[in-house]
């Protein structure tokens, strides 16, 4: 089988200047991600997976390297296209869940597709769908705080789906769950890999998550340890 | 910056998308909207007040009633009360950026711009301003009947001209309209220019 690359990160570098002291919080790191694939972003706390997902995701610019997204360098697009990117191209998953306290799940799944230009009502029909595949078909019209961890996350997997990204971006996202619901999550990403081949990138300590993918890179100090298939 | 690069588009918010959203997020944080809108009314019905007695006065020396009149230094407290309400509102809204630093993250992760988050902003505060503005004059319809009325009896209202009493209706509303966006200019500002990444992992 072929490797189609999807991301492709050059001599990528990020440096945080820090009461006059620099902090390389990524030092140089070279890496192709394949589309399709189940990565899995393994390291100590400080070791740079999270500034790896801010470049990835658009969200921060590198002090140095690049980052091509489908064969695009990302540090040439706009204001408008960086947006658009992260909108339709990306979707983001995170340990905090953070889901807008004040919407309702169907409308907080329903919000990236506003962004990307989809009619109202199509956005809401198609969010209540994507939440009825991830079981929750009973908890449309509930908000956030009325939900339990698990069933919050599974509200933001929806929403990382709205718009049928490319890539989802996940950083922790067992990492505020229980062992069972953390299963349960793992189990739907994985799936949303397999069946609708979703470059799944997750940044974990989670040992299931990590057995679960097919290659794992170990970062440390901001470099690239050792990659490992799984 | 380069132009169009291939396979990239454009996301959109139009003026509705930020209206209905804006309206929401309003309806759903009452206390805080509720804080804004009685600051900018009081300021308000303090000015209509004035103005509508004024008015009344005027009227009521028409049909030969005794020349009554408000006195300038009272214009002069409407003014202070107005720039209080102003900083009240800037003050209020700057909190609310606080509050909301992740959502918005979270908004600029799910494709929203710069300028989407500095309009959504506005638009809230316009809504409150257009609630603001006529509660307040309401209000100030009242207290200037009431402190009136007993001298120049309480029918004088409908001896006003009905195109004064609405000029200075459509002249509260814009004048609330714009104090409640001017005094949001610059939280809406610092919202908008949020960085995603120091937005999200910020701890309230």
């Amino acid at each position: 089988m072929s490797f189609d690359t999807i991301i492709e990160l050059e001599d990528l570098a990020r440096y945080y200047e820090m009461g006059g002291v620099t902090i390389q919080a990524l030092d140089g790191v070279d890496l192709q991600i394949g589309r399709g694939e189940y990565l899995s972003i393994v390291g100590p706390s400080g070791s740079g997976k999270t500034t790896l997902f801010n470049m990835v995701g658009g969200l921060d610019r590198p002090s140095r390297g690049k980052v091509y997204i489908d064969g695009v360098d990302i540090s040439k697009l706009d204001a408008y296209e960086l947006a658009w990117l992260r909108c339709r191209k990306i979707g983001y998953i995170f340990q905090t869940f953070n889901l807008i306290q004040v919407l309702t799940a169907v409308e907080n799944v329903a919000l990236p597709t506003i962004f990307a230009g989809v009619p109202r009502d199509e956005g809401l029909e198609r969010a209540e769908k994507l939440l009825t595949s991830v079981g929750l078909g009973e908890r449309l019209h509930h908000r956030p705080s009325e939900l339990s961890a698990g069933q919050q996350q599974r509200v933001a997997i929806a929403r990382a789906m709205a718009n049928d990204p490319d890539i989802i971006l996940a950083d922790e996202p067992t990492g505020n769950l229980d062992l069972n619901t953390g299963m349960e999550i793992i189990d739907i990403l994985h799936g949303l890999n397999k069946t609708r081949g979703m470059t799944l990138i997750a940044a974990t300590h989670d040992l299931k998550m990590i057995k679960a993918s097919d290659r794992i890179v170990w970062l440390r100090d901001g470099k690239i340890e050792r990659i490992e298939r799984g | 910056m380069s132009g169009p690069v291939a396979g990239v588009g454009r996301v959109s918010f139009t003026l509705i998308d930020t209206i209905r959203l804006g309206y929401g997020y309003i309806k759903r944080r009452m206390d805080r909207a509720s804080i804004n809108m009685a600051s900018i009314a009081l300021g308000i019905s303090f000015l209509s007040t004035l103005l509508l007695t004024d008015a009344f006065y005027r009227a009521h020396a028409m049909v030969g009633g005794a020349r009554l009149s408000v006195e300038t230094y009272q214009y002069w407290l409407v003014f202070v009360a107005l720039a209080v309400s102003v900083v009240g509102i800037t003050n209020a809204m700057l909190i609310a950026v606080y509050e909301r630093y992740r959502e918005i993250g979270t908004m600029k992760c799910l494709g929203a711009m710069d300028r989407h988050i500095l309009m959504l902003f506005l638009i809230e505060s316009f809504i409150q301003g257009v609630v603001g503005g006529v509660a307040g004059y309401a209000v100030g319809l009242v207290a200037a009947l009431l402190s009136t009325g007993f001298t120049t009896g309480f029918d004088i209202v409908l001896k006003v001209p009905a195109v004064e009493l609405l000029g200075l209706f459509a002249g509260s509303a814009l004048l609330s309209m714009t104090l409640s966006v001017a005094a949001t200019l610059y939280p809406a500002y610092r919202a908008a220019k949020l960085n995603p990444v120091e937005a999200l992992s910020y701890e309230l």
